[in-house]
């Protein structure tokens, strides 16, 4: 998705390239899709929780 | 308050729904559930582990401007402190209404005593915080 010169290990401090993933919206029921440059355009803070698998533990 | 929260794992959005819909425990969780099973995305911010094709914990606090302000990765073991998390935004939050002001190590909420970066704070930190 992103050209070598963005990619990877971000740090603080650091511009994120406009990303977008397939996701599943509970509060819709349905499958959507974000994207960081919609979000930005709406103003929001974005708060990514990344965790290692569905149906494990913690 | 204002953010977007996104999970993401490198499991498909089908996994999440299925997820979604079997575990108790995920019933008010009503934020979009992201899906990198190319892990481009997780390894953009560096939490993709080549080993296991899964991410590490990791927690990123992103402004509206795209820049990440925060960072918290933790092993597959240990879970990560929502209190904290939430304790993080907030000082956030009040950060990007207050330019010239910092947050010290015990601020915990809107209200509580921040440091204003001067020539008078020179040495003088602990008074200011009194």
């Amino acid at each position: 998705m992103f050209k070598e010169e963005v990619c990877c290990n971000l740090g603080v401090g650091q511009q994120v390239p406009d990303f977008e993933l397939d996701t599943y919206d509970p509060s819709k029921g349905n499958f959507g899709k974000v994207s960081l440059k919609k979000l930005k355009k709406a103003g929001k803070w974005t708060i990514l929780f990344f965790y290692p698998a569905d149906f494990t533990f913690v | 308050m204002g953010a977007e929260v996104i999970t993401v794992s490198t499991d498909t959005q089908f996994v999440h729904l299925a997820w979604h819909r079997d575990e108790k425990m995920l019933e008010k969780v009503k934020y979009p559930m992201g899906a990198d099973p190319t892990g481009d995305v997780s390894m953009l911010f560096g939490v993709y582990d080549e080993n296991t094709g899964l991410d590490l914990r990791g927690t990123f606090i992103i402004n509206p401007q795209g820049t990440i302000l925060n960072s918290e990765v933790n092993f597959y073991n240990m879970g990560r402190n929502i209190d904290e998390l939430m304790r993080k935004f907030k000082a956030n939050l009040h950060l990007s209404k207050h330019e010239n002001e910092g947050c010290p190590a015990k601020w915990k909420e809107e209200g509580d005593k921040t440091l204003k970066p001067s020539p008078d704070l020179v040495g003088r930190v602990y008074e200011a915080l009194q």
